[in-house]
């Protein structure tokens, strides 16, 4: 029963269950009803074309089929795609530290001041937070995209808002600092729809630099100052902006990777 | 004459017809769909993928146990039986369908 063998795979892998053993053994179960439809049909005197016809029939919607088994292990889904973000964002934002904090000990260097001086500082901390929002936020965001058919980026974008307003009410409620989640916010729907928008690798990185530069220029102006120097601090946030273009090649990976191993409803 | 059932509501009794069937002894996937069958005079048919699915999560939420072995026809097959959260659910269920279809029946006869 070559036909059903093949209707029964693609229910199986359509059905969207992370657990390989689990879509083996629904299949499995698919093809012993079948052995025993086809059974019984025989025993009723029908011949082997009628019977296949028989059973194509009752898989007349693998689709649908699919789509209950879907609605039955949609939690162990949603675990794994929680699982995929979680191991997605810490490794993408391990990555990113890694490298922005490689590179702005070296700026350091270059502008005469010790890379230890730099990166010990509480500034280094803020980096770091803002980096893993950012990371968090961006991956979060192409996590949502799979949630939807049509129109996938706005509708992403309007979740992870909405996401991010309440954290941070509730961060800001509890007396905490809540303004990186609004930056990782902001930082991943600019550089989501760079992505979107510009097909050339080098416009993006050249656009995450400038934006990240006329960022930094802002705060500049508005914080305290301090002993850095403009153009130190420029260049501080430019090399945030080319450890963020890195992000988005790193989170885009990690991702695929990750969620490719994950079969789609 | 077969009465097509619309599947949103054969959706709402599916759970009570498994639990009723399986509280009558161990079926596998085949048998229940036979003995859906034969008991309804052929009014229940389950199409559209909605046996294995419905068996499939009154398995997550511990209505029934389902284990493989060799049945008396020498085949291997996946047995469902009842737990006993699962009798106690079929005998939940079937008082609320009773006093349910008891309630829609006074509803369509008052007209």
């Amino acid at each position: 029963m070559h036909c059903a063998d093949a209707l029964i795979a693609r229910i199986a892998a359509s059905s969207g269950i992370p657990s390989r053993k689990r879509r083996e053994e629904i299949a499995r179960e698919l093809r012993a009803h079948v052995e025993d439809f086809a059974s019984s049909a025989r025993l009723e005197g029908h011949g082997e074309g009628e019977i296949e016809r028989m059973v194509l029939a009752s898989f007349d919607h693998p689709a649908r089929f699919a789509a209950n088994f879907a609605w039955v292990y949609r939690r162990e889904r949603a675990m794994v795609r929680l699982a995929i973000f979680g191991l997605g964002t810490v490794a993408t934002a391990a990555a990113v530290s890694a490298v922005v904090f490689a590179m702005q000990a070296g700026a350091a260097l270059g502008f005469g001041r010790a890379p230890a001086e730099v990166l010990a500082s509480r500034h280094t901390a803020i980096e770091a937070t803002d980096i893993l929002a950012t990371v968090a936020a961006y991956v979060g965001l192409l996590s949502l995209e799979n949630f939807f058919q049509s129109r996938r980026l706005p509708k992403s974008m309007a979740v992870l808002v909405s996401i991010s307003v309440v954290l941070a009410c509730a961060f800001a409620l509890a007396g905490e600092r809540a303004i990186f989640l609004i930056f990782g916010c902001a930082n991943a729907i600019f550089l989501r729809s760079l992505e979107e928008f510009l097909v050339s690798g080098k416009s993006r990185l050249v656009a995450a630099t400038a934006y990240f530069g006329l960022f930094g220029a802002f705060f500049f102006a508005v914080l305290p100052r301090s002993s850095v120097s403009l153009s130190a601090w420029l260049v501080s946030w430019a090399i945030m902006g080319v450890g963020y273009h890195l992000m988005t090649l790193i989170g885009a990976f990690i991702g695929r990777e990750l969620s490719g191993r994950l079969p789609q409803p | 004459m077969p009465v097509e059932i619309d599947r949103e509501l054969m959706k709402g009794s599916i759970s009570l017809l498994l639990l009723s069937l399986l509280s009558r002894g161990e079926m596998y996937g085949y048998e229940i769909f036979q003995e859906a069958a034969r008991r309804s005079a052929n009014a229940f048919e389950f199409k559209d993928g909605t046996l294995y699915p419905a068996l499939h999560l009154l398995e997550k939420k511990g209505l029934v146990n389902a284990v493989w072995r060799t049945g008396d026809n020498g085949r291997e097959r996946k047995y469902y039986s009842l737990t006993s959260s699962g009798k106690k659910a079929a005998r939940e269920y079937e008082r609320q369908w009773r006093y349910l279809t008891g309630a829609v029946k006074t509803v369509l006869e008052s007209q």
